[in-house]
């Protein structure tokens, strides 16, 4: 009997250790629901038309009237936070991601172990904190093999795009936007509220959040590919192009 | 039952030491300098230096593997018979007999220096590497085909492994342990060392020539690095589009602008300048009293009472030359653990 107590105590005192080397991350969570995972899906759109955009397909640019065939088209996403109907945030740690439109990678965003609760709004960063892109070598999704990278002027590429074009001077087009200082900063943080319908958390029960990105809205105010179908450095171009890819990004719904 | 009790505790203790602790430093392996250095710029932190990791690092930096064809390797460009910097080409040769555009600098004392690269472009040393391992005419091979490479490699898979863990290889493993053998690379061991601790004497003229020095040149090769890490228009005639700065940032003011480079071992790193335009130290002297090219943006120590250039005789150019004589640190270009 006593070794049976001294057994309890020994095993509440091996789970204490445990614990007491994670992170204090405690939510306070009040009410029932459960803990979960969100993720926010974004939906790539072509034009005003809105219709489906995807890799390897001939698209027409509808304001250059220009050719174009994607053959990369990504761009990070980080520092994802959710704004609960008590008016407190749930920022992810470590939260940062390619969006991907190849079906290699992942159109995804994964929020992992988000407190149970309900939510009216999600907040991201296109691009990257100047932080990481001044903080030396990094991992995972961070890994300068992912070539997302610029070694010859240190810093993120904050989103790629890459492809084919009849009408561009070798019959592709390259940009890589990027650029964390000064006024050649493209990292931008945006907030969406979902409207009258919350985002429910509550353990296995989907919780979804679809955004709508429109890929040809990088040459709104950029000039023909015939003109320019390169640039691959942080400039005001990079700054102009990005922007008007991030602003129109829109919340489209949430599935709960 | 008291035994078991023993037992369990023994076993509860052992979890407990094990589960938060990281492993200490296997020795006193560190980062040495003298009292006159300043801190280090570059923090370890999650990059902790052992000895296994620095000799990794030094494994990895005189291996070819980093290269697409496994014919350039970061020593074949940066010898330590020369203070890391080339055999006194003015540019070097990368794979397939390609040849870069600027000048292959000495590296030594990285740990101080904030910033990479003739330009400037680079902030960090971690990511230094990446720059010659991915660039066309240096060793054009890719981040993600090295470290293929490496995972396919045996030895190399058991020692990142006795480093880092038991995890696949990363570019971050790569970079942290190229990087504790570039910050291990410390050069204090000249004779101005000697004469700062005290142990030797200058010659007459070697202490003329620190005097003059201190006067004319030290406000950018600043004691006791000989640099200040800044990047300046040093008033060179304009050959090629090297913007150097400039090309960086794209603003016109920072155009022609190179980093200072530090002046230890400068006897060893002939030729000098970004490009290698002058191939010994008196062409340098007589650049700075009578061959400056005004910019819109010339450094300012470069124009004294309106007139362009440091004005220096030709004794005290010598005596300077002399000076500059005494940062040769033969110990570190000899210093078997630097070596393959």
């Amino acid at each position: 009997m006593k070794f049976l107590n001294f057994l309890i105590i020994l095993s509440a005192a091996i789970a204490l250790t445990f614990t007491s080397c994670k992170k204090d991350d405690d939510h306070d969570d009040t009410d029932h629901l459960h803990e979960g995972n969100v993720t926010i899906d974004f939906d790539h759109v072509w034009g005003a038309t809105e219709e489906a955009f995807s890799l390897n397909k001939e698209l027409t640019h509808p304001m250059l009237n220009e050719k174009m065939t994607f053959n990369i088209f990504k761009y990070y996403v980080s520092n994802v936070r959710l704004k609960a109907k008590d008016g407190s945030w749930y920022a992810m740690p470590e939260s940062y991601f390619i969006v991907d439109a190849d079906p290699s990678g992942s159109n995804l965003v994964t929020i992992p172990n988000v407190p149970g609760g309900e939510y009216t709004d999600v907040e991201m960063t296109f691009g990257m904190d100047s932080t990481r892109n001044t903080s030396g070598a990094q991992s995972g999704v961070l890994d300068p093999a992912k070539g997302m990278f610029w070694s010859w002027n240190s810093g993120y590429i904050m989103l790629k795009a890459e492809g084919t074009a009849p009408t561009a001077a070798n019959g592709t087009f390259t940009f890589h936007l990027g650029g964390f200082k000064g006024e050649n900063k493209v990292q931008t943080t945006k907030s969406y509220n979902f409207g009258t319908t919350a985002l429910v958390v509550d353990g296995d029960r989907e919780a979804e959040i679809h955004m709508v990105a429109n890929p040809a809205r990088l040459w709104h105010g950029a000039e023909k590919l015939s003109v320019k179908s390169v640039n691959t450095m942080p400039n005001a171009l990079a700054k102009s192009m990005s922007s008007n890819y991030y602003d129109a990004v829109r919340f489209d719904h949430i599935h709960n | 039952m008291i035994r078991h009790k023993i037992r369990f505790l023994l076993f509860f203790l052992l979890i407990w030491g094990t589960s938060c602790q990281k492993d200490q430093d296997k020795s006193d392996f560190g980062l040495a300098y003298p009292d006159y250095f300043p801190e280090p710029y570059y923090k370890f932190g999650k990059n902790t230096l052992t000895k296994e990791g620095f000799e990794l690092g030094r494994a990895l930096f005189f291996d070819p593997i980093l290269s697409i064809d496994s014919t350039i390797s970061c020593a074949s460009c940066h010898s330590q018979g020369h203070a890391f910097a080339d055999h006194n080409t003015r540019m070097s040769f990368g794979i397939d007999g390609k040849m870069g555009d600027r000048n292959s600098p000495a590296m030594f004392n990285l740990a101080w220096q904030p910033i990479f690269m003739w330009d400037g472009g680079i902030n960090h040393i971690e990511v230094m590497p990446f720059a010659p391992i991915t660039n066309d005419v240096e060793m054009g091979e890719t981040l993600e085909n090295v470290i293929e490479k490496l995972k396919k490699h045996p030895k190399y898979v058991q020692r990142f492994q006795s480093v880092f863990g038991e995890k696949p290889i990363e570019s971050q493993q790569l970079f942290y342990a190229l990087t504790q053998y570039m910050t291990m690379l410390v050069s204090d061991d000249s004779k101005y060392d000697q004469y700062r601790q005290g142990k030797v004497s200058f010659t007459k003229d070697e202490e003329d020539g620190l005097q003059i020095f201190k006067a004319k040149c030290a406000s950018c090769h600043t004691e006791p690095l000989f640099t200040d890490f800044s990047l300046r228009n040093n008033g060179l005639e304009i050959l090629g589009d090297d913007f150097g700065f400039g090309r960086i940032t794209l603003h016109e003011e920072d155009n022609y602008k190179f980093k200072v480079p530090s002046l230890r071992n400068i006897a060893l790193t002939y030729p000098y300048m970004h490009d290698g335009r002058f191939r010994t130290l008196e062409q340098v002297l007589d650049h700075y009293s009578q061959g400056i090219v005004s910019h819109p943006n010339l450094d300012k120590n470069l124009i004294s009472n309106g007139k362009l250039g440091i004005p220096m005789s030709d004794v005290e150019k010598q005596k300077i030359i002399t000076f500059l004589q005494t940062l040769t640190d033969y110990t570190f270009i000899s210093n078997p653990i630097f070596s393959e």
